[in-house]
């Protein structure tokens, strides 16, 4: 015999959708290898920044030293905003390109193993996948900015550099750039749903923006004056948050950071509101 | 009030209609067997009314609401295509991160309660991709089962499964339905699977729905026929030919339709000196009721 059951439906409220996507993108980032392998590659980058100049050549000749104060390795001594120095940009912002990397990652697993049908057959709204992937993965990149401040301090030390340094400035600008990891990992969510049919196109499209050549192209035929609201605006924390950074510079990465996430979740929810989910 | 209500839907592809207008009623408590061809737009429809894709036009209602409303979605379960699972995770893994996507409050027991279902109890530990495709669909249905869903959307999940376990996806269908009271619509190409589960029916072709019968009616509507078989099967065909109005000779035997006695046949072919050597009564079944369905739309 068919059991009766009383059909009640009570919508789940805005903050009740959000904690069950995000205690899901948690969970799943907790119970993965790929988040510790990738806290493992940032705190590996500064030893490659820092240990492999300065080496010996096979012919016998010692290359020149990147850097000589530790502290180089996380920030630039002053804001950098065009493509007139690329060693320059060697330092935490490193984190970006491969936070970009692991994005993809997380969000083409969601298409590939079908995941995203689940979440999206029940309560879940587009809105929420974008907001929930975008947290999550900032807090996955600011993690990452932590094992990279430990591998520079451990690089730095083996190393033998120089730690001098302001540290009021030096714990603003990492700070700054860990405020940042939420605008970059909302634009890798916004850049992963558009190509969320083409795993590839997603991971080299993240790397392609995380090295930050198309924003410093658009600053330079804009111009490059230090000053410009657009050149803040398009460079963020990446260059700005330097060893000399101030409290103006952590504003204007909150700004900068905020800026982007609502931009980027907006298109994006509008996009994959509008489109099927694979 | 019916558990889905699907009125003027279309959705295309590159300017082909993978559905096409198309009206479905699904009543609650009902096991709905959504039957059609390779392409006929099964699993479009499915996709539409789980929210996975954007119809072009019509509309679709889940108990009396709106698709899209969050408080009907919550008491949806599907199982499109695959299970949706992480390979790399564990079936527990999996089902806790959907519990936990449901807002579930006693996960743990609810994670159980739904493997004891899928007779799975003893599997939670092992890694999605090493589970067989029997497990896998199960699993799937465990996933679906979260959350005390009032209507499941299961799309082909006895596919490439084997005897065994094509018996204990129907156990299964059955164990929801009546003891939890689900609405299940299920799409399959077994119809004979479905036949015995089902308690409607929906045919669909090329997108449009040519056909929504319960399994009563059915029955009611369906032609009994006789088959049996003697020495000389034209002999006696050209006799019963004289008799009953449509026989027919298939898969070997002589078919003589709309029979209400059987003895009565018998007698007539002893009389006029056949012998017959084996004789069944029978009833036109799904899968011949689509065939012929389907034949008559082509010649249509």
């Amino acid at each position: 015999m068919t059991a009766s059951r009383e059909l009640k439906f009570e919508s789940p409220s805005f903050f009740k959708r959000i904690k069950g996507m995000l205690g899901v993108d948690f969970y799943r980032l907790f119970h993965t290898p790929m988040f510790y392998i990738f806290l493992c590659i940032a705190a590996f980058i500064p030893a490659l920044i820092l240990g492999t100049t300065g080496m010996e050549n096979p012919d016998g000749t010692v290359s020149a030293q990147l850097y000589t104060n530790a502290w180089n390795a996380i920030a630039a001594d002053t804001p950098l905003y065009t493509f007139n120095s690329i060693g320059e940009y060697a330092n935490m912002n490193m984190v970006f390109i491969f936070g970009g990397i692991m994005v993809s990652i997380f969000i083409g697993h969601d298409y590939k193993s079908g995941y995203v049908k689940q979440l999206f057959t029940t309560h879940a709204k587009k809105q929420d996948y974008m907001i929930s992937k975008s947290i999550t993965c900032a807090f996955a990149m600011a993690c990452m900015c932590i094992t990279y401040l430990l591998g520079s301090v451990v690089s730095g030390l083996l190393v033998g550099l120089d730690f001098t340094v302001n540290a009021g400035s030096l714990f603003i600008a990492i700070l700054s750039k860990m405020i940042m990891s939420l605008g970059w990992a909302s634009l890798y969510t916004f850049l992963n749903v558009i190509f969320r049919k083409y795993f590839g196109v997603s991971i080299a499209s993240s790397f392609f923006f995380g090295t930050g050549l198309p924003i410093i192209a658009i600053g330079m035929i804009f111009g490059d004056t230090s000053g410009s609201a657009l050149n803040i605006f398009l460079y963020g924390s990446s260059v700005n948050a330097c060893l000399s950074s101030n409290m103006m510079t952590l504003i204007i990465c909150i700004v900068c950071s905020a800026a982007w996430a609502i931009i980027y979740n907006l298109v994006g929810t509008a996009i994959l509101s509008k489109s099927d989910v694979y | 009030m019916n558990a889905i209500e699907i009125r003027g839907l279309s959705k295309s592809f590159h300017g082909m209609y993978a559905v096409d207008n198309l009206n479905m009623t699904v009543p609650v408590g009902a096991i709905y067997g959504f039957i059609g061809e390779n392409g006929s737009g099964k699993s479009t429809t499915e996709k539409l009314i789980c929210g996975h894709l954007v119809p072009d036009k019509g509309k679709i209602k889940l108990f009396g609401k709106d698709y899209r409303d969050a408080g009907v979605r919550v008491r949806v379960g599907a199982l499109i295509e695959n299970a949706g699972c992480f390979p790399n995770s564990s079936v527990w893994d999996n089902l806790m991160m959907q519990a936990i996507n449901l807002g579930l409050e006693n996960r743990d027991e609810e994670i159980r309660r739904v493997l004891q279902i899928v007779r799975m109890e003893s599997d939670a530990n092992i890694k999605f991709k090493s589970c067989s495709l029997g497990m896998k669909q199960r699993i799937g249905i465990a996933m679906a089962l979260l959350g005390d869903p009032a209507l499941l959307i299961l799309d082909e999940p006895i596919n490439g499964l084997d005897a065994d376990g094509m018996r204990i996806m129907r156990e299964i269908l059955v164990d929801i339905t009546q003891k939890y009271g689900c609405t299940v619509l299920i799409s399959s190409h077994i119809l004979g699977e479905l036949e015995k589960i089902a308690t409607h029916y929906g045919i669909i072709r090329q997108g449009k729905m040519i056909c929504e019968i319960s399994a009563a009616e059915m029955d009611s509507r369906a032609q009994v026929f006789v088959s049996l078989k003697t020495k000389d099967m034209q002999g006696a065909k050209a006799l019963l030919q004289q008799k009953a109005a449509d026989v027919r000779e298939e898969d070997g035997y002589l078919r003589v339709y709309d029979v209400n006695q059987p003895e009565a046949i018998v007698d007539y072919l002893i009389k006029n000196g056949h012998v017959v050597s084996e004789i069944k009564k029978n009833k036109i079944g799904l899968e011949e009721y689509y065939i012929e369905l389907m034949q008559k739309k082509e010649e249509a």
